[in-house]
């Protein structure tokens, strides 16, 4: 006898449809499993002959031959159990066979029948509703994800008896009352990241940084954090995430599918802005991802948030080098003998350095730095990153800062300000399809940033005395736009463009020795 | 027995003279081994040719001898661009005439502008490698405001006071004369290297080693010694209390040449070399005018002043500079309320545009003098 049944596989950020056949003859009781399957869905034999055991049912002793279709595609993990169990109690005629040619199977089985919840459920949800099948049956605690998609019925069952009772046209364990769910998480989605994390108020004095990160929020500019240590650098990025606009509802499911494929969650709308900061001692194929099996990298998970790279002059060359493309083009492209894949990565930058090895320059009493280690870690952290980064947040060693005096401003109002100043930048690039000014090209430029005599004239000063490269001319434009929007001003004023050059990125590398 | 012109002239030396050169390529081993005593390698360079064999020739001193009797001056390399100049020849610097002077310079930028840089006064720049951004400030101004009177700024080619002063002469085109620790076309280092191009294009580079050798552990000593008889002033601008670091002033003293120095912070390292200095009876300079007075009182001839370059400023703008002035050299230090924030950098940034303030180590904001507002602005048009 011969039985179908429908699943998905996780391939890159995609999953990709795989319909399972089994076969049940005559001969040596055996179970094989073919079509280009890894060590874990081969494994899948003996979980599944178990499951089925143990829910009850009868594991036919004949000669058993599983096929997974098409056979080009590589099939990888445990979310293929469930689909293999059902089509082999349909083959052996202990589960109607109708509702299997309309109903996809994701999920993992325990020994003891147990349906266990898989990475990807969103991707798999997704993709069923594009394969234009109606359900989807899955472990109850993907049920929330899986019903953020409109026009897909989803059952959620905890155990292989269960998934057979839906088959046979019983009902869910757990119905799957998508329309309630979404409005919760609609809700959520609006209410914002107003979550519990750390405040921008817990952050004392540094008024200057503060200020700089707010304007670096406003306008999603890459930024460099410098500044002794102790001074606040980690404390004041890691509350970055805590003053960005919400997402919004499409961001959320692109953040959600992407970190359920990862395995970072398994339910319901992630609500706000992915932070993500890897150690320095990360690889470059750990920070931009692999094209096998959906193992994506810092910078896909970091993608509509932010990629936090503290002590930036220690991580190693090649992995800095690897973040050009995706600094750059907002994607990341990989290509490898398994495969290649690209990954979406729009985030935003924060690097935390130290001015110089030992962290005290300009410390006259402190630094014990030669001009030689000067020059060096300026070369480390100069070149194609510090041309990619818009805006340095300088931190002051500062010995009469009061640490119980009042903090610049909250989490809170400065949300709100970056939230009223993105509006003005959403609005005015809409016909471009941007929605921050970090992102404007040369065009968007000259469009939208009209600056009036002095400021250019300053401008045009800064480039000629060489403070200013002609890239970094462009970037000094759009923070200076940036700078415009959060005071709610329609056109560039020369005081934008005056703190815009001020806080360029490479003024805090010992600028004044270049000979 | 003058040598016979060689090469389009590029030889004014003779050849016992350029005999010295090549005897002291020859025991660089020896002088870089004993090079920490600096006091007795000022003495070993103070002894004659044959005493000098004896005193550190070792095992080969019979075979350097003898290849010493046979120098043939041809056996030293040409370069183009350089000229060997001995203190036989009359257009020798005058200064150089103590008794560890150098017998022989290679001289790249040509002799005329040698004869023109050190017919003038000539002032000597010293400090430490390590000097902090405020020294570099200062030596550059110092620079640019000697050069733009009309003095010759000479220093080591060395990083931090030394490289930042010639820098500072060279940004307003004046002349300034580098005394280089190995060849004269080879012994820069490659990070200074265009630094030096730029030397040899507006100014001259001297070196009392032969073409073609890198440069020498020993060569450093040697070449400050030089930089403090070329001088008639020699200027600290930081340096710590070390032998190492105070060498040049204390050969300068010795020599019997006028020492100042600028003064510093008081906790800081860097000063105190400048400050004992100053208990010990230096002068104390606050700039190139202090420079240039003091000049005048050790009897140089009439200098041009520096000229005033700097306009009226806005009084938002003078306020600004002079906190910065005095310490607040942070926009967080300067800036009272919120509110002003914005346009406290708006200050800075226009302050750094008009060339009055600078970047210095971690971002901190440091003051430039006057003069580099007018050069910049007139450079510009050049």
């Amino acid at each position: 006898m011969l039985a179908r049944a429908h699943t998905f596989t996780i391939d890159g950020l995609h999953s990709r449809h795989v319909t399972v056949e089994v076969d049940i003859r005559r001969g040596l009781p055996a179970f094989a499993i073919v079509g280009l399957v890894d060590a874990s869905v081969r494994e899948a034999r003996e979980r599944v002959q178990a499951a089925i055991l143990n829910s009850g049912y009868e594991f036919p002793a004949r000669r058993i031959t599983a096929n997974l279709a098409p056979g080009d595609v590589p099939k990888a993990g445990p979310g293929l159990d469930l689909a293999l169990a059902c089509a082999l109690l349909a083959a052996s005629g202990q589960l109607p066979p109708e509702r299997l040619e309309s109903h996809a199977l994701f999920g993992e089985l325990a020994l003891d029948g147990e349906v266990k919840l898989c990475r990807g459920t969103l991707a798999v949800a997704q993709a069923t509703r594009r394969a234009g099948l109606k359900a989807l049956i899955l472990a109850g605690a993907g049920a929330g994800e899986a019903s953020l998609v409109e026009g897909l019925d989803v059952a959620a069952v905890t155990r292989l008896s269960s998934a057979v009772r839906v088959l046979s046209g019983g009902p869910a364990d757990l119905p799957g009352e998508r329309g309630a769910l979404q409005r919760s998480t609609r809700a959520t989605g609006k209410r914002g990241s107003a979550s519990a994390g750390p405040d921008l108020d817990e952050v004392r004095g540094q008024h200057h940084a503060v200020h700089a990160i707010v304007i670096a929020a406003a306008g999603g500019h890459n930024s460099l954090l410098s500044g002794p240590p102790g001074t606040g650098k980690t404390m004041l990025a890691q509350r970055v995430a805590s003053i960005l606009p919400a997402l919004s509802r499409s961001e959320a499911i692109e953040v959600t599918r992407i970190h359920g494929i990862a395995g970072l969650r398994t339910s319901g709308l992630l609500d706000s802005r992915p932070f993500r900061a890897p150690h320095h001692s990360i690889t470059a194929a750990g920070l931009v991802g692999g094209a096998q099996r959906g193992w994506v990298g810092e910078v896909v998970l970091a993608h509509n948030g932010v990629l936090f790279l503290d002590e930036l002059s220690e991580f190693s060359r090649p992995t800095l080098e690897a973040l050009r493309q995706p600094l750059e083009d907002g994607r990341v492209a990989i290509v490898r003998a398994r495969g290649s894949a690209v990954y979406p990565t729009r985030f935003m930058l924060i690097a935390a350095t130290n001015p110089c090895p030992c962290g005290y320059a300009g410390d006259h009493d402190r630094c014990g730095c030669s001009e030689r280690d000067l020059e060096r870690h300026r070369r480390r952290l100069s070149g194609p990153l510090l041309d990619r980064i818009d805006l340095l947040v300088q931190f002051a060693r500062d010995r009469t800062h009061d640490l119980n005096a009042a903090p610049l401003m909250s989490s809170k109002v400065a949300r709100e300000a970056v939230a009223l100043a993105r509006e003005r930048q959403a609005a005015r690039l809409k016909q471009e399809g941007l929605t921050v000014n970090a992102h404007m090209d040369v065009r968007a430029l000259r469009k939208h940033v009209r600056l009036d005599e002095k400021g250019d004239a300053m401008l045009r000063d800064a480039r000629e005395q060489g403070m200013l490269s002609a890239r970094g001319a462009h970037r000094a434009l759009r923070v200076a736009r940036t700078i415009a929007d959060l005071n709610a001003s329609g056109r560039v004023r020369p005081v934008d463009v005056g703190s815009a050059i001020a806080l360029r990125a490479d003024a805090g590398f010992a600028a004044s020795r270049a000979t | 027995m003058r040598a016979s012109e060689q090469d389009g002239g590029r030889v004014s030396a003779c050849a016992s003279c350029l005999r010295r050169s090549w005897l002291l390529a020859q025991l660089n081993t020896r002088l870089n081994y004993g090079c920490e005593n600096r006091g007795a390698l000022m003495e070993l360079l103070a002894l004659g040719d044959e005493e000098l064999m004896q005193a550190i020739g070792g095992r080969r001193r019979v075979d350097l001898k003898a290849r010493y009797a046979q120098f043939d001056t041809g056996e030293m390399r040409q370069v183009d661009g350089v000229e060997a100049l001995c203190r036989h020849d009359r257009r020798y610097p005058r200064a150089l005439s103590g008794a560890g002077a150098p017998s022989m310079l290679n001289v790249a930028g040509g002799l005329e502008r040698l004869g023109e840089l050190t017919s003038g006064p000539v002032v000597a720049i010293a400090g430490s490698r390590r000097a902090s951004d405020y020294g570099i400030e200062i030596a550059k101004s110092l620079g640019r405001g000697l050069a733009a009177s009309g003095v010759s700024v000479t220093s080591g080619l060395a990083d931090g006071i030394s490289a930042a002063a010639h820098a500072g002469a060279l940004e307003i085109q004046g002349g300034t004369l580098a005394v280089i620790a190995g060849g004269v076309d080879t012994g820069c280092p490659v990070k200074r290297r265009s630094l030096y191009e730029r030397i040899r294009r507006r100014g001259c580079a001297l070196a009392e080693l032969p073409c073609g050798s890198p440069a020498q552990r020993w060569g450093h000593p040697a070449s400050e010694r030089i930089v403090a008889e070329l001088a008639s002033l020699t200027v600290l601008v930081e340096a710590e209390e070390t032998a190492y670091e105070l060498f040049g002033a204390r050969l300068a003293l010795a020599l019997g040449r006028t020492v100042a120095v600028v003064p510093g912070r008081v906790t800081s390292p860097l000063s105190r070399g400048p400050h004992a200095l100053l208990i010990g009876g230096a002068h104390l300079v606050r700039g190139p005018a202090d420079v240039l007075e003091l000049l005048c009182e050790i009897g140089a001839p009439e200098l041009q002043g520096i000229p005033e370059a700097r306009s009226q400023l806005e009084p938002r703008l003078q306020s600004v500079l002079e906190k910065v002035g005095a310490g607040k050299d942070t926009p967080d230090k300067l800036t009272a309320s919120h509110e002003d924030a914005a346009e406290v950098l708006l200050a800075l940034t226009e302050l750094e545009l008009m060339g009055l303030l600078g970047r210095g180590d971690g971002g901190r904001y440091v003051p430039r003098d006057p003069l580099a507002v007018g050069w910049a602005a007139s450079s510009r048009v050049v």
